[in-house]
Parts: C-alpha cells; sequence; structure tokens
C-alpha cells in the first residue's frame, strides 16, 4: 500500500516537474516564425539583386528612408529613420530629409567592435552604388538619369574603371552628420516612394568594403533583423538585431473589422514581437502544403495549385479548415503577369522574326496574342486564383485604370485569316513560314519545372491553333535573366510586383532606355517615349492616367506584351498567428506581427 | 557403318533448343505476349491508326472516369466570372491610331456570322488532364514513347558495350587498361547524378535526347560481361583454328566470337530495355526528359503530383498501371529467356 503511494506521489512530482519544465522551456524560447520560399533567393546585397525572395530578407534586415503605414490603404508614406516626411522643393527637384540620430548598425567584425551610428552619409552612398558599374544593379533605374552628377560619376568611372565614391557631387549632399539632400535633374513628385523601397536602405560602407566580393551572404544593416544563419539556398535564419532602435505598434484601423481585432491585439506592443524567422527553401507546391497541413509552418501562401483543397469556388476558407482556426488573409497581389516580344532586331547573330514594326511583324505578333487563352491560364493553370489583366498598372497601384479594356480579343479564327492576309502561308507539314518562304519557329523561353511546363502546353496549344511551330528553350532561371538582359530570349512570360504604389513603376518597364535592365521586351518607341517622359513629371491624376492609357493603347497596337493575370495571394495562417494583413508594398510583414504562443512545439 | 534414321537427323541448333525450353516456361510465354501486345500498340500508335488525336481536348478540364460520374466542379468552369473576355473600346479617349485598323475591319467583315462553339464531355472513358485530353489516349502515346526510349537506348547501350568490351577482352593489353580507365569513370558518379548531368550538359529537350543519355551511360554493365566472355574465348581452341586460316582480328571478333556469346548480349539488352524505361520516367518526372509536344509516362507522373492532392487521382492510375503491367512482363520476359539461353544457370 504504501509503496503504491510513494509510486503514485513520485509519478506526480515527476509530470509536475515536467510540466513545470516545459513551461519554463516556453517561456525562453524565442518566438519564432517559420516560413518558406518557393524559389531560392540569389543574396542579400541590396544592389545586386533583383528577385522577390531575396527582398523579402533585405527589408527585413536594411532600413530605407521611409517607409508605409501597415494598415493605411491605399498605402501611405510614413517617415522610417527620418524625424518626418521630406520637405519637398516647390519644383519637385530638390528633396531635404532629418535623419534621427541615435540609430545604430547592427553589430559586425566589419565595425571592429565600436558602435556604429547611421548618417547621412550611408544613404549618400547606398544611392551611389547603384550606378558602380561594377554592381550592375538591375534596379540601376530607380536613380538612373535622376539624381544630378550621378550619371556623369558612372560614365568617368566606366573610363577609369574606378568609382569615385568621395566624390561630390551637387544631387547629393549632407550639410551636416544628420541631413540628405536629394537634388533631381527633373521635377518628380513621386520620388519619395524609391526613398521607401526596400532596396534603397542604408547599407555601411564598412561593411561593403570588409566583405568585397561576398556582400551578397554578408549583408549588415540598421533594420529590425540580422542574418543569424545562412545555407545558400536552403536554409535562412533571422533573429531580431539587438540594436535595432525599437518601434511601437501604433496605427490607425480602418473601418474592416479584421483590421479592428488587429489593432486591438496589437496597440502598443514593442516591435519586433517576433524573434525569430526561419526561412526553409521549398520548390514543389505538394511539399509546401504538406508542411502548413503539419504544423511545421506558419504561413503559407504560394498554394494555388492545390486551391482547391481548402478555398471554396467564390474564395472563402472550407469551413474544415475555419474549424481548426486557421486564418485566410486573401488579397490580389499588385503584380502583373505578361508574356513580352522581344523587339529588338537580333539574338545575339540570329535575326528575330517577332521583332520590327512593319505591318507584317505586328500582325504576327497580333496573331498570336489573339490565339493566347488568357482564360485558360486563370481558369486551369491558375486553378482560377487570378484576376485577369487588362491594364499595366495593376489594382491597388496609382494609376490604375479598373474600367479599361484590352482591345485584343481571344480570337483564333481572326489571328489565322489575319495571317494569311499578310503572306504567312501554311507549309504540307501544316505550319506556316515567314511570308519570304523561310521557316518560321518561334522560341519561348522557360524554366524546367512541372510549374512552367504547363506554360509551355498552353503556348503549344495556342500557337498550334494558328499553325506556328513553337520550340521551347529550357533553362535555369539566373540563366534566363542572364540572356534576358542581353535581349537574347524570343519570348518570356514574366511577372512584376509592385516595388512602390505608383504606375510608374509598372510603365517604365516598356521605357526605352530601360531596355537591358527591367525593360525585357527591349521595347524602343520614341512615341511611348516621349509620353513617359512628360507622365513621370505629372502626379496621379487624371492627366497622367490618360497619358497611360495612350502609352497602354501604344503598347497593344505594337503587341509588345500579352497581358497576363494578377494573382490572388491566399496567405493560410496558423491559428497562432496574429496581427497579419497582407501589405500591398511590403514584402514581409514579419515586424508588424506577433505569435499568440510559441511555435516551434 | 548404318546409322539409325533418329540420330542421322540434323541435331538441333542453339536457337532451337533454347525455344524448346523457353515453351516449356509458362510465366515467360505469358509474359512474351504482354510485351507483343505492347509492341504492337506502339507500333499501332506510331504509324498513327490509333491515338493520333491524343493532343485534342475533347472533356471538359479533369473531367472524371465515366465510372465514376461527372464531378461537382472544383475548378471554375468556363462560365466562372474569372472569364472575362470583354474587349473593346471602353473608355477609349486615346488618339492612338492601330496600324492594322484596315485589315482588321476587313477581315471582321468577311469572318462575320461564323462563330463554333465546341462542346466538351463532362466525363472520359478513364478521365481527363487538366486541358480535357482523354487519359487514355496520353497513356498509348506515353506507352510508345517510353518503349521506344527503352528499345532504342537499349539498343544503343549494348552495342556501345558489346564492341567496347569485344575490343577489350580480345586485344587486351593497352587497350584493354583504356577502356577499363573510361568504365571505372562512368562508373565512379553514381548513376541518377550521371544522367542528370549529362542532361543538364546537354540542355536540349527531346526523345533523341534522352536517348542518347540513356545509351551513353548505360553501356558499362554490358561492356563488363562481353569483356569477360572474350577474354575467355579469344584462347579457345576455334579461334586459334580461325587464326590458323588467316582470319582477321575483326572476323574472328564479330564472325566466330560473337554469335558465341551472343545469349549473354541478349539477355543484357532485354533488361536494359525495363532499366531504360524506368530512367526515362525518372527524367521526365525530373522536368530533363521529353519535349512539350511529347508525352511519356514520366512526364504524366510529373503533372499527376499536384492533381493527386485535388483528388484527381486518374492520371497517375493509368500511368502508373500501363508502366507497372509492362516493366513486371518485360522483367519476367527477361528472367525466362535467360534461362532459356543459358541453362547451366538453372
Amino acid at each position: 500500500m504504501i509503496t503504491k503511494v510513494v509510486a503514485w506521489i513520485a509519478r506526480a512530482v515527476l509530470v509536475l516537474l515536467a510540466v513545470g519544465l516545459s513551461i519554463g522551456c516556453a517561456v525562453a524560447a524565442p518566438k519564432t516564425l517559420r516560413i518558406t520560399f518557393q524559389v531560392a533567393e540569389s543574396g542579400f546585397d541590396p544592389v545586386k539583386v533583383s528577385d522577390y525572395y531575396s527582398g523579402i530578407v533585405i527589408e527585413a534586415i536594411f532600413d530605407p528612408l521611409l517607409t508605409y503605414d501597415y494598415l493605411a490603404r491605399p498605402p501611405k508614406l510614413v517617415p522610417n529613420v527620418t524625424e518626418a516626411l521630406p520637405t519637398i522643393s516647390s519644383d519637385g527637384k530638390t528633396y531635404t530629409l532629418k535623419i534621427r540620430p541615435g540609430i545604430y548598425f547592427a553589430d559586425d567584425p566589419a565595425f571592429k567592435g565600436k558602435q556604429r551610428e547611421l548618417t547621412a552619409g550611408d544613404y549618400a552612398y547606398s544611392v551611389r552604388r547603384f550606378l558602380d558599374p561594377k554592381n550592375r544593379s538591375p534596379y540601376a533605374f530607380l536613380f538612373e538619369g535622376k539624381i544630378v552628377g550621378l550619371d556623369e560619376l558612372a560614365a568617368r568611372a566606366k573610363k577609369t574603371d574606378r568609382f569615385d565614391y568621395d566624390a561630390q557631387i551637387p544631387g547629393l549632399e549632407t550639410p551636416d552628420r544628420y541631413t540628405l539632400r536629394i537634388r533631381l535633374n527633373k521635377t518628380d513628385f513621386n520620388f519619395s516612394h524609391v526613398l521607401a523601397f526596400s532596396l534603397a536602405g542604408a547599407v555601411a560602407r564598412e561593411a561593403v568594403e570588409t566583405y568585397g566580393e561576398d556582400t551578397n551572404s554578408h549583408p549588415v544593416g540598421t533594420g529590425p533583423y540580422l542574418l543569424k544563419n545562412y545555407t545558400r539556398s536552403s536554409k535562412m535564419i533571422l533573429e531580431a538585431n539587438p540594436t535595432y532602435r525599437g518601434k511601437i505598434w501604433d496605427f490607425v484601423p480602418g473601418d474592416d473589422a479584421s483590421d479592428r481585432d488587429i489593432a486591438a491585439r496589437m496597440q502598443g506592443k514593442k516591435l519586433p514581437q517576433i524573434q525569430r524567422v526561419e526561412i526553409s527553401v521549398m520548390d514543389e507546391t505538394q511539399s509546401r502544403w504538406l508542411a502548413f497541413q503539419g504544423g511545421q509552418t506558419d504561413m503559407e501562401y504560394q498554394l494555388s495549385e492545390v486551391a482547391p483543397i481548402f478555398l471554396t469556388s467564390d474564395g472563402k476558407l472550407k469551413p474544415e479548415f475555419a474549424r481548426r482556426g486557421i486564418k485566410l488573409d486573401r488579397s490580389v497581389d499588385p503584380e502583373i503577369t505578361y508574356t513580352y516580344f522581344n523587339m529588338h532586331e537580333k539574338l545575339g547573330d540570329e535575326p528575330n522574326p517577332v521583332a520590327g514594326f512593319s505591318k507584317e511583324k505586328i500582325a504576327l505578333r497580333r496573331a498570336i496574342a489573339m490565339a493566347y487563352k488568357v482564360d485558360d491560364q486563370i481558369r486551369i493553370i491558375r486553378k482560377g486564383q487570378a484576376v485577369r489583366a487588362q491594364f499595366p498598372v495593376p489594382p491597388g497601384v496609382a494609376g490604375h485604370d479598373p474600367q479599361y479594356r484590352s482591345s485584343i480579343p481571344y480570337s483564333p479564327q481572326l489571328a489565322n485569316a489575319l495571317l494569311d492576309k499578310f503572306g504567312y502561308k501554311k507549309g504540307p507539314d501544316g505550319f506556316r513560314t515567314l511570308p519570304d518562304g523561310k521557316p518560321l519557329v518561334i522560341r519561348y523561353s522557360s524554366t524546367p519545372t512541372e510549374r512552367d511546363r504547363q506554360f509551355d502546353e498552353l503556348m503549344k496549344r495556342s500557337l498550334d491553333s494558328i499553325g506556328i511551330r513553337l520550340q521551347v528553350h529550357k533553362d535555369r532561371f539566373p540563366e534566363l535573366i542572364k540572356l534576358e538582359n542581353q535581349c537574347r530570349l524570343m519570348m518570356r512570360g514574366a511577372a512584376w510586383i509592385a516595388d512602390y504604389p505608383d504606375g510608374d513603376n509598372f510603365m517604365q518597364l516598356l521605357y526605352g532606355p530601360n531596355s537591358r535592365q527591367s525593360n525585357n521586351a527591349c521595347y524602343q518607341s520614341p512615341e511611348f517615349d516621349r509620353r513617359y517622359e512628360k507622365a513621370r513629371l505629372l502626379p496621379d491624376g487624371p492627366e497622367r492616367n490618360k497619358l497611360y492609357r495612350e502609352m497602354t493603347r501604344l503598347m497593344e497596337v505594337h503587341t509588345v506584351w500579352i497581358m497576363g493575370d494578377s494573382r490572388y495571394r491566399n496567405v493560410l495562417l496558423q491559428p497562432h498567428v496574429i496581427g497579419f494583413k497582407k501589405h500591398p508594398v511590403f514584402h514581409t510583414e514579419w515586424l508588424y506581427m506577433d505569435l499568440d504562443a510559441p511555435a516551434g512545439k | 557403318m548404318v546409322l539409325p534414321a533418329a540420330v542421322r537427323a540434323e541435331s538441333p541448333g542453339l536457337w532451337t533448343l533454347a525455344w524448346r525450353r523457353f515453351r516449356r516456361d509458362r510465366v515467360g510465354m505469358i509474359s512474351l505476349v504482354v510485351v507483343l501486345l505492347f509492341v504492337a500498340l506502339t507500333l499501332a500508335s506510331a504509324v498513327g491508326l490509333i491515338a493520333s488525336d491524343w493532343a485534342k481536348e475533347v472533356g471538359v478540364s479533369y473531367a472524371p472516369p465515366s465510372f465514376v460520374g461527372p464531378a461537382n466542379v472544383s475548378v471554375p468552369d468556363e462560365r466562372s466570372p474569372a472569364r472575362d473576355t470583354s474587349t473593346g473600346a471602353a473608355l477609349d479617349d486615346t488618339d492612338i491610331v492601330d496600324p492594322l485598323r484596315e485589315e482588321l475591319i476587313e477581315i471582321r467583315k468577311a469572318l462575320a456570322g461564323g462563330s463554333s462553339v465546341e462542346s466538351r464531355a463532362a466525363t472520359l472513358p478513364f478521365g481527363g488532364d487538366k486541358w480535357g485530353r482523354d487519359v487514355l489516349l496520353k497513356v498509348v502515346k506515353g506507352t510508345e514513347t517510353s518503349l521506344l526510349v527503352g528499345l532504342a537506348a537499349a539498343l544503343l547501350a549494348t552495342v556501345l558495350g558489346t564492341v567496347f568490351g569485344a575490343q577489350a577482352g580480345y586485344f587486351g593489353g593497352r587497350i584493354d587498361d583504356f577502356f577499363n580507365w573510361l568504365y571505372s569513370v562512368f562508373t565512379s558518379i553514381p548513376y541518377l547524378l550521371l544522367i542528370l548531368a549529362i542532361a543538364a550538359v546537354l540542355n536540349q529537350k527531346g526523345t533523341s535526347t534522352v536517348v542518347l543519355i540513356l545509351g551513353l551511360t548505360g553501356w558499362t554493365g554490358i561492356f563488363r560481361l562481353v569483356r569477360g566472355e572474350y577474354l575467355k574465348h579469344r584462347v579457345r581452341e576455334y579461334v586459334q583454328a580461325a587464326d590458323a586460316i588467316g582470319a582477321t582480328d575483326t572476323r574472328r571478333m564479330f564472325i566466330h566470337i560473337l554469335p558465341n556469346v551472343s545469349h549473354v548480349v541478349l539477355v543484357q539488352l532485354s533488361l536494359h530495355v525495363v532499366l531504360f524505361i524506368k530512367s526515362e520516367v525518372i527524367l521526365s518526372f525530373l522536368g530533363f526528359g521529353v519535349g512539350v509536344d511529347t508525352v511519356s509516362w514520366g512526364s504524366m507522373l510529373n503533372e499527376a503530383q499536384n492533381e493527386l492532392l485535388i483528388g484527381n487521382w486518374w492520371q497517375l492510375a493509368a500511368a502508373t498501371l500501363a508502366m507497372a503491367v509492362l516493366v513486371t512482363a518485360f522483367s519476367l520476359f527477361t528472367d525466362a529467356l535467360r534461362d532459356a539461353l543459358d541453362p547451366r544457370l538453372k
């Protein structure tokens, strides 16, 4: 009897101990957010990358001058490291910003044990880096041709092979330690958006010089997180930056009930609440879905291929998932997808059959555009989780025109008649030749993934319906981008998501001087460029919108792009994730979110 | 001396004896019939007798098999609100003129009235894929690709392995060292890694590429066996006799010795067909395989990954079933063949 009681007591003590221990651990364990990337990152040096996934990490590590209000829609600019929004001169050419003293970079061996304060000079240096020819920045267009004296500096660097970072230029001045004055060549009232873009965050010159070629894996910034552990293309672990200045969650909710709920749970919290972020790269949708289902990840959005499992046909979360407490945040991404035709006359040494502004070339591109069934792309490949893009500026971005309709219909019948008319005759094998009798083969480039094979098939079906031969060119994504930047791909499906919520960010994709950077169609039309340059000087409004409509029509009559869709972002959240609301510009919301209970159990 | 009639009759040759032994093997005979059926199917589809219109979209997207019945729509259908085909002049306040304006007006006038409405089946005999193509026809077409790739690649590998093996085993010395070195290089790399590496280097899609990849990497096993046989045979008396009457090296290698080792080669050939069918599936599954205008079991399985998650199992089932049946039948057939050709193994 006594032994029994002793055994019972011993067991009870053990259980109590175990519970106590687990509580102890729970308190000690940092709040960890676990997420996945669908595509591997390429690096974390803001001037060297252009992909979305690298941008997510960069945004968490570096601080741009300005940022956006978390809840306000449409997005509202607010100061980030500055005392206030920039003072803009009345001609829209001079921007003056006052940086708050007492902001420090994360500790790093590059600073040799000293605390390193953020100054105006860091921003002037970071902007200069974009134009350094050695960096070959894919985002140089953000500053190219805009800042007084900067382009001359870049031109000189091309000759002397050395970029002079210490040269004084009138466009980037620092009258004192904390004041930055930017002078622009032309009037631009939207330049603040560029200053709020995550890639325009401040880097420290010492860190860049210490790490030399390897800046891509040694990001050092002033932002809320730092890169703790990095296994290339596989795993990234971020931890809260202990020297971060801190921020208090203080945003005014809109009328939305879920907004108010978020505010009620987050108001007054010190940020960041999430202490650790673990990112795994997972290519396959199936794996990501199973990981989320099994509770191994806290949020997931790249699931359109399996969307019918958890979404009803009208876009609501199915009840069995809602019952488990899983939450859905659904919004249309501020992005467009499009298939471009390369407008450059030559592809390397070969002639490019789809380029040119003659009627017969336009007819060829138009016919292909009319044969491409965007509806099937949305219905079958996206499983209905996208809306059709009619206008190059997507919803939620200033300059979007919801009334605009594309002038190019889906009609293989019309396309065939058009090709017949311009002398693209069908040979005995059923495929058309060029009007001069030479063979016609359309080369379409994509990556060797199952996701892209569906697009290959759709393109194949489309071209089959008008008797044009298709050749699919396969390569890895970085290789395709390299060729694309040399204007050497004939056709590719591309996507662009807003860097900042202004139509300029989308219209610049077709601006002639941006070819070999963001203008992947290498489209050079004086009529378009003239309007673009005019629109750039205007603030958002009816006058600029009219120019945008004209530019879009021009793109259509020249048929440079086949407009695709804007995808829904269906973010699934585990029950313990709170405070999340997809922001249309931010790459990541980690800073403003919280976890109810520590994850990782 | 007069011999009894029965003995005087010609004694049966190697192949006749083998065929007699093979016919006694019931499992072998059944698998032979199955394999022949698959070959007949392949031939029929290759010349276009069947499944020539496999790419035609006859059903709705993911049409379920007829024995299951029409689906309650999980994928938005043609009438869903996502479908917005409205195009035209809404809010066209621009003065941009279409250079093709005149031509399009003319064509539109000529085409006026003639619009066709396609009708699609709600179910298909064994279901449809995402574009509404018949899975059954896809399997037939996939069988053609897979079997042709398997046979062609195995033939290539066997020819390479036999020629290399014959040289190495017959001549010995430096030539043998060279081929052994080549063999070691190829076998020191894990097989799948090797074919993926070659696929990445060739970087070209298509059936012939897959055949080349598999053929160029797969000859090593055959080489090893054939070399051993030649080492054994080159010192035999009949070869020495051939040498005595002045037969050249090539003649001795391929006219005298080869027929005596051909059973080994034949068994290896059929073993490799099975291996390469599987390898093709793996390659296509990983996205290195056949191009977009071809269908193979591997590409079907690749497509089926995400389909299975949303409950559309038929494409996976069809491709798996066809592959399982052929591979099993071919393997059993090969076993029986080996037993028949090499009775000492029994």
